[in-house]
């Protein structure tokens, strides 16, 4: 129980410590880089200020400071829940950025679930029939698609399906006035999230393959073999089980990669979401927005990483942290350690042959 | 005993695959024939090239690929086939420019954390591993965004920058095995410098195991590139490349001059496909027994 406290509050720390981090270097990098956030408040009127006017408006945004106290009287109020409002919409940031968040997420939530079970079922398709025609012909079609740029297949796409064919809409997450129509939204949904799937499907699909090609070569399957297991039962039982771990790892760490990698489809599609909201605030000097939003991505990372660990290690015991050792068996003694580290000396690797 | 037959006797092994035919499967001729086909055409035809890719012929604006067009033209009349090849020459270099960044950045600092004493290690790797983790092309964009109008230079350095966690961390691995080897030992007792002993004893010996990451590194800076000057992110419409013809094209399509979106997509993608033909040639892993199923 103890050691579980103290786990659940070192990674709470290390998380905060991150933010904090995070938090502190975006706020200085937006500050020192190139670029007027008057623009953005005030439009072009901004390159028509008197000195004496800028000086004023600079005091009214609190932008006349030294970064470190700007700093801190942004920690002030973040810590309260206040976030300041966006230059550029001049309303709180947390609102702009809720109007914008659920078209992401919907976008990246059914991409994330397409992803994981079609790679799933890939990767299974594949071992299955290993280094036959599907196999192969699988493989190759993966290549080939995780080549292409997504915008330009994207552009492709558009071509085919909205130009040529007129089947689907080309931009945009709804049609006008059609906000709640669910058939609507879906059919505004189906060529970006082919975009996002075709983009990262086949890396996942391949680490799974992979996975499994290592693992079928293993002393246990021989085994189960033996035992009269079909090649079904023995991949889905045994094998799947077996790579579980790794592969939820994995697809943990894919989430922000999948959520924080919609932006380009965003931006070819006119799709209204988060990630051209913070491309439009890094470029804008929008600082306020720009923070939440770097916050908010740094977030997501960091949680999704202490997700992936908590998940393997809950699925495979043997990398859960070890256990305290009873309090009755005795510390190893200073001669012992030594002993144990001159043994150790001796068994070190054999050098590498030095090539040139 | 049949030396065909492993130590169970259950299976028999396969006969020991014939070298010169393990080595022709993995050659990958025609993608190293396309790819030069294209990277040549790129360094040598602009100069014999009968139009000038930034002259604007309005009154051949959209004009679909005839004999005079070889690839049409786009929105603004210039001539797609003389922008490709030009194009070329700007895609490849950024590319090669920000490999060669990405590339002595992560050598340097895996080496760095190789060679260096346990806690600098671990918060090295811990850096390179939040590094990872961060979405794709993200850091780059707001970096760009943040440094201003792109030039060739601008957008290496950017790429270069955002793309050597990976290389770090394998460079990292390789350096921790052979730190502790006789000629490395043997290297520091002469007094050699931390820099010799990177290039005459490290460098060698890890290059092979990371040059399919910097085969893989040029792919993902092509890439990169376009999609970001497609976006207008990156390079201005002005400084052909492969993504600024490209950003325009959004517009042609909806006018129905597919060439001008079409054409140099397939230059780009092919020249993708050809490298990582390349790259996964170079990967040693990937030979597997036989199957256990």
């Amino acid at each position: 129980m103890k050691t579980h406290c103290i786990y659940v509050c070192r990674n709470l720390l290390a998380f905060l410590l991150s933010l904090f981090l995070l938090s502190a270097a975006v706020f200085y990098a937006a500050r020192l880089a190139p670029g007027d956030p008057l623009v953005s408040y005030y439009g072009d009127h901004a390159e028509k200020m008197t000195p004496a006017e800028r000086l004023q408006a600079e005091e009214r945004l609190g932008l006349h400071e030294p970064i470190h106290i700007q700093y801190l009287c942004w920690l002030r109020s973040a810590a309260r829940g206040d976030f300041g409002i966006s230059y550029k919409y001049k309303i709180s940031v947390l609102q702009v950025i809720g109007e914008r968040l659920p078209n992401t997420l919907l976008l990246g939530g059914v991409s994330l679930l397409l992803i994981f079970t079609l790679a799933l079922g890939l990767g299974i398709l594949c071992t299955l029939q290993e280094g036959r025609w599907t196999d192969r012909l699988l493989c190759r079609a993966g290549t080939v698609l995780s080549c292409i740029p997504e915008f330009w297949l994207s552009l492709i796409l558009i071509l085919i399906f909205s130009v040529w064919l007129h089947w689907l809409p080309s931009s945009g997450a709804y049609s006008a006035g059609h906000g709640g129509d669910p058939l609507d939204r879906a059919a505004h949904l189906i060529l970006p999230l082919s975009i996002v799937v075709s983009g990262h499907l086949w890396y996942d699909a391949y680490i799974i393959r992979s996975r499994l090609l290592t693992e079928i070569r293993a002393e246990y399957v021989l085994l189960a073999k033996a035992k009269g297991l079909s090649r079904k039962q023995i991949l889905l039982r045994h094998c799947l089980r077996n790579i579980a771990p790794s592969c939820l790892n994995r697809m943990a760490l894919s989430v922000p990669h999948i959520l924080g990698g919609t932006y380009i489809v965003e931006t070819v599609f006119s799709y209204p979401g988060i990630g051209t909201l913070t491309y439009e605030s890094a470029r804008c000097q929008d600082y306020n927005l720009l923070m939440v939003l770097s916050l908010f991505s740094g977030m997501l990372v960091i949680l999704c990483s202490m997700l992936a660990q908590i998940c393997s290690e809950r699925l495979d015991p043997r990398l859960r942290p070890a256990p305290e050792p009873p309090a009755d068996v005795p510390a190893p003694s200073e001669q012992a350690a030594g002993r144990l580290k001159r043994r150790m000396a001796v068994k070190s690797p054999k050098p590498l042959p030095h090539r040139r | 005993m049949d030396p065909r037959f492993t130590l169970t006797g259950i299976r028999p092994a396969p006969p020991p695959p014939t070298p010169s035919r393990q080595r022709a499967a993995r050659r990958p001729v025609p993608a190293a024939a396309m790819l030069a086909a294209i990277v040549l055409g790129c360094l040598f035809f602009p100069p014999f090239l009968p139009k000038d890719p930034s002259y604007l012929d309005l009154y051949h604006a959209n004009t679909a690929p005839n004999a005079e067009f070889l690839f049409g033209t786009d929105a603004m009349g210039r001539d797609l086939f003389s922008m490709v090849w030009y194009g070329g020459r700007i895609s490849l270099l950024t590319g090669f420019l920000s490999t060669a960044i990405s590339a002595a950045a992560g050598i340097l600092l895996g080496t760095a954390s190789g060679l260096a004493p346990r806690w600098l290690d671990g918060l090295l790797m811990r850096l390179t591993e939040i590094f990872l983790s961060i979405p794709g092309l993200l850091p780059a964009i707001l970096l760009q965004a943040a440094l201003g109008k792109a030039s060739v230079l601008s957008l290496s350095t950017v790429l270069g920058l955002t793309g050597w966690a990976e290389i770090a961390k394998a460079v990292r691995t390789e350096v921790r095995q052979l730190r502790g080897s006789a000629f490395v030992t043997a290297s520091r007792c002469m007094g050699g410098s931390p820099f010799h002993i990177l290039r005459r004893h490290l460098l060698p010996n890890f290059l092979p195991a990371i040059l399919f990451m910097l085969v893989m590194r040029f792919r993902s800076a092509v890439a990169s590139e376009s999609t970001m000057s497609f976006l207008g992110l990156g390079l201005p419409l002005e400084l052909l490349s492969w993504g600024s013809l490209l950003s325009l094209s959004e517009r042609s399509l909806l006018s129905g001059a597919w060439w001008a979106a079409v054409i140099p997509g397939v230059f780009l993608a092919a020249t993708l496909l050809c490298v990582t033909e390349l790259g996964s040639g170079l990967q040693t892993a990937g030979q597997y027994g036989p199957s256990g199923l």
